[in-house]
């Protein structure tokens, strides 16, 4: 470090007590510490750090042309306008893009028969026609469980209930099969209405377990019963909508589309149950806050159950049209399994969505209808799959995009936070809290500044400093004196006259009218240029340790 | 002479049952968690108890002791797959509900695969002499069943009640957060819950299989039955259970008698509707100290 020398330019004029050179700190521009401050340390991602959005073109002229839904003023799509800052062009960028994904489903919905491999027509498309049917259950079971929040697993025995009656009406008294959904709406009511009574008293889980037990009793109650069946397994014989007399591929195409009808009829009143005032309603009463709720004046509770009412009528005609479709109704729609796997539909897609239902679906039905050969092995992968998704992710398959979101920016403010040097400068969190934002950049600077500054000292400068504390100086000390000087009052360090030319001492200011300064150290010093040595001294300490 | 029959017949369920629904009262209200996993469990020590039957020993004791054990280990594997990974997660209730669903779906689909379809018998663990009363007889399984099941009920119960484990289930039953905060660990608890209401369980297996059969569904009905006797006697409660059982039993008896045996259910899931709406949280339940979730 010493074999920098530097010259004093007044020795030629023969000042007093003045030496022609002397060691001091070499140069060292201030610029490094800006240059490495400003450098970004940072480890980037090619990928995955920022939300994309493809941005379509506008037109000034068509700002305000929107597509809607007549005669409702709902839009297709949800757009949002906006000028480019940087060129001042019109963009569009579409928000919500799910409207698009169900476009693209429905319509390979309609497509499928038409790519379906002929051996295997029949196993998919009665597959396609079960999924249909299943996944209106799950619809009408997401409207109970998501959005009225009771959880029960009594769906299957008030679907089951609803096709045994119309089953047997229709088997007793030559009932056509359009009149068995309807009647399988008055049925499901009743069933509804009949386990709703208990719902209003039993919270979550009470509930959970007495349906449970319902769905047993139902299992017991028709397997055993002479009127139903109790020997051939089920109940068949109903009228059925699916014209006898055409080929086997047209009856097949017929229910596949029956059922995917049924599908979308099931969506539609998903959308208008939980998309309207009664899922509003019941959004604003999630569990625990009910209280808050009630006190604002909301009726959660007769929401809950016109919401239980409805989807219960709702899943009578699904029922009927079960029957009507597979002309009679098995046993198997109460067992345990059945629940289970309903279930299974449920939690896979995430409950609570609409999307989240239909996708459980598919997926459950694939692997149970569709891979049908692999036995037993298929349900322990549904089961795989279900406790899997239950025990890693917080919302189904369609809560991933949110729950990696959430997981991401969890690291990210980790990273962040063990990246901060903390050297006076804001934290962003008190950064974005301080409403004089020039202070920001004050403690910034100043953290530079006094980065900078700390290499500036040594040995030299201090002993250059002992010698003459005042007068000329190097660079390096004349740019730490001037930094030392220019501090704010606060805490600054002063000199102190115990006795004039005998004793002087280090106080610091109060940096207030009228608040006497403190008294820093005992130490008395006998002259003032060591006093001003002790100042300079406590100085270099703060800056180090700062 | 029938309904005595009949009675006797119910007091044996009852028994059986209620060890069941105090495994479940007692998971519930330590761990938060509603195992509905029963079933495999049950499916699972019966096979265990059928194994050791036919490979080691046929002798009483050590069938119902491998019943047990084997019951245990099944608990072991609930606790290890549903509970420690998510009991401090959000929405833990029920996702922990739909992890024991998913579990008993896993272990009977497996149970079947392994073992096939058909239902197995154990060997008649108490022998086959009878007491005759006047009235009634009584047979070995019967009089076993019952005694084995209220010997097993006391000996749990007393642990419970007497020993350093059983205050910290005690305690976690009560409160666990503030049993977490004492020092009891609260994984290590639910490991030795879950240990000991699937040896309940185990037990209740091997006993119920002196009347049916071992079957990969066989655990669902019993399982039912718990679950329904622990929720009319008020999840949490041992004394709720002990009398719901006792109602339920007497409740099958009658009906079976009155009006036969396919009413049982109706009848049953009737008298629970009306206890719970009298009393949402069953008999032994009281509305404010129950688990908050």
């Amino acid at each position: 470090m010493s074999e920098a020398n530097w010259r004093n330019p007044i020795f030629l004029w023969g000042a007093k007590g003045v030496v022609e050179s002397l060691p001091t700190t070499p140069f060292r521009s201030h610029q490094e510490i800006w240059r490495s401050t400003r450098k970004s340390k940072t480890k980037l991602f090619s990928v995955g750090r920022l939300r994309y959005y493809y941005k379509w073109r506008g037109h000034g002229a068509i700002t305000w042309r929107r597509l809607r839904y007549w005669p409702t003023r709902r839009r297709v799509l949800r757009v949002r306008g906006e000028y480019n800052p940087k060129n001042l062009r019109r963009e569009k960028t579409i928000v919500d893009k799910r409207p698009i994904w169900w476009a693209f489903g429905f319509i390979a919905l309609a497509l499928g028969p038409l790519f379906t491999p002929i051996d295997l027509q029949n196993t998919l498309l009665t597959a396609g026609a079960t999924f249909g049917i299943y996944a209106a259950i799950s619809l009408c079971w997401m409207l109970i469980i998501g959005t009225a929040g009771i959880i029960s697993l009594a769906t299957y025995a008030a679907v089951g209930t609803a096709a045994f009656c119309t089953a047997i009406l229709s088997i007793k008294f030559a009932l056509p099969w359009w009149l068995l959904p309807p009647i399988g709406t008055v049925v499901g009511l009743l069933f509804g209405a009949l386990i709703a009574l208990p719902a209003t008293r039993l919270d979550g889980f009470y509930y959970a377990l007495l349906t449970l037990g319902l769905n047993e009793l139902c299992r017991v109650y028709f397997s055993t019963s002479k009127i139903f069946g109790s020997a051939t397994g089920g109940l068949y014989g109903a009228d059925t909508y699916i014209p006898q007399n055409s080929s086997q591929f047209g009856q097949l195409l017929v229910g596949y589309y029956a059922c995917s009808a049924l599908m979308l009829l099931a969506l539609l009143f998903y959308r208008l149950v939980d998309g309207r005032r009664l899922g509003r309603i019941l959004r604003m009463a999630p569990e625990k806050r009910e209280a808050f709720a009630e006190a604002t004046g909301v009726n959660f509770r007769q929401a809950r159950l016109v919401v239980f009412l409805i989807s219960s009528a709702a899943l009578g005609f699904i029922g009927g049209f079960y029957t009507s479709n597979f002309r009679g109704v098995a046993f198997s729609i109460f067992n345990f399994d059945t629940v289970l796997l309903g279930v299974g539909m449920l939690v896979i897609g995430g409950i609570g969505r609409a999307e989240g239902a239909v996708v459980g679906t598919l997926i459950v039905v694939f692997l149970d209808r569709v891979l049908i050969t692999l036995g037993p092995i298929r349900l322990i992968i549904i089961g795989l799959i279900m406790l899997s998704v239950v025990l890693y992710l917080r919302d189904g398959l369609f809560g991933i995009k949110a729950q990696f979101r959430n997981w991401r920016d969890k690291k990210k403010s980790e990273r962040r936070s063990t990246r901060a040097e903390k050297g006076g400068e804001m934290l962003p969190e008190e950064a974005t809290e301080t409403h004089d934002k020039d202070i920001v950049y004050m403690r910034r600077f100043d953290k530079m500044q006094r980065d900078y500054l700390k290499t500036l000292v040594s040995s030299e400068v201090i002993e250059e400093h002992r010698r003459s504390p005042q007068g000329q100086h190097s660079e390096a000390l004349q740019r730490l004196l001037i930094y030392f000087r220019t501090r704010p009052q606060v805490d600054k360090y002063a000199i102190a006259i115990v006795e004039l030319f005998k004793a002087y001492r280090i106080v610091a200011l109060s940096g207030q009218r009228g608040v006497p300064p403190r008294v820093v150290e005992d130490r008395i010093y006998p002259t003032q240029k060591e006093a001003f040595h002790g100042v300079f001294l406590r100085r270099v300490q703060d800056l180090l340790e700062s | 002479m029938d309904a005595l029959f009949i009675i006797s017949n119910a007091i044996v369920l009852a028994s059986i049952y209620g060890t069941l629904a105090i495994g479940i009262s007692i998971t519930w209200s330590s761990l938060g968690l509603v195992n509905l996993a029963y079933g495999f469990v049950f499916a699972f020590a019966g096979y265990g108890a059928w194994l050791v039957a036919q490979h080691i020993s046929q002798w009483g004791p050590v069938v119902l002791g491998a019943g047990i054990a084997s019951g245990s280990l099944a608990g072991i594997i609930i606790c290890a797959l549903a509970f420690i990974p998510i009991h401090d997660k959000p929405n833990f209730t029920i996702r922990g509900l739909i992890a024991t669903l998913a579990i008993n779906l896993l272990g009977t689909q497996s149970l079947l695969w392994w073992f096939g379809p058909r239902s197995k018998s154990l060997p008649e663990i108490f022998g086959t002499w009878k007491i005759t009363l006047p009235g009634m007889v009584l047979t070995a399984d019967k009089v076993g069943n019952v005694a084995t099941s209220v010997l097993m009920l006391f000996f749990v119960l007393r642990w419970m009640q007497a020993s350093r484990r059983g205050l910290e289930i005690r305690a976690m039953m009560m409160n666990p957060h503030a049993a977490s905060i004492v020092g009891i660990g609260v994984r290590r608890t639910a490991f030795y819950v879950m240990a000991i209401t699937g040896g309940l369980a185990g037990l209740a297996a091997v006993l119920l299989s002196q009347t049916y059969y071992i079957g990969p569904y066989g655990g669902l009905t019993p399982m039912i039955k718990g679950v329904s006797i622990a929720l009319c006697g008020g999840l949490g409660s041992v004394r709720g259970a002990v009398i719901a059982a006792i109602l339920l039993g007497l409740n099958e008896a009658l009906t079976s008698a009155f009006f036969g045996g396919q009413y049982v259910l109706i009848t049953q899931f009737l008298f629970i509707i009306a206890i719970l709406l009298v009393r949402p949280r069953g008999i032994a339940g009281i509305l404010d100290r129950a688990r908050e979730a």
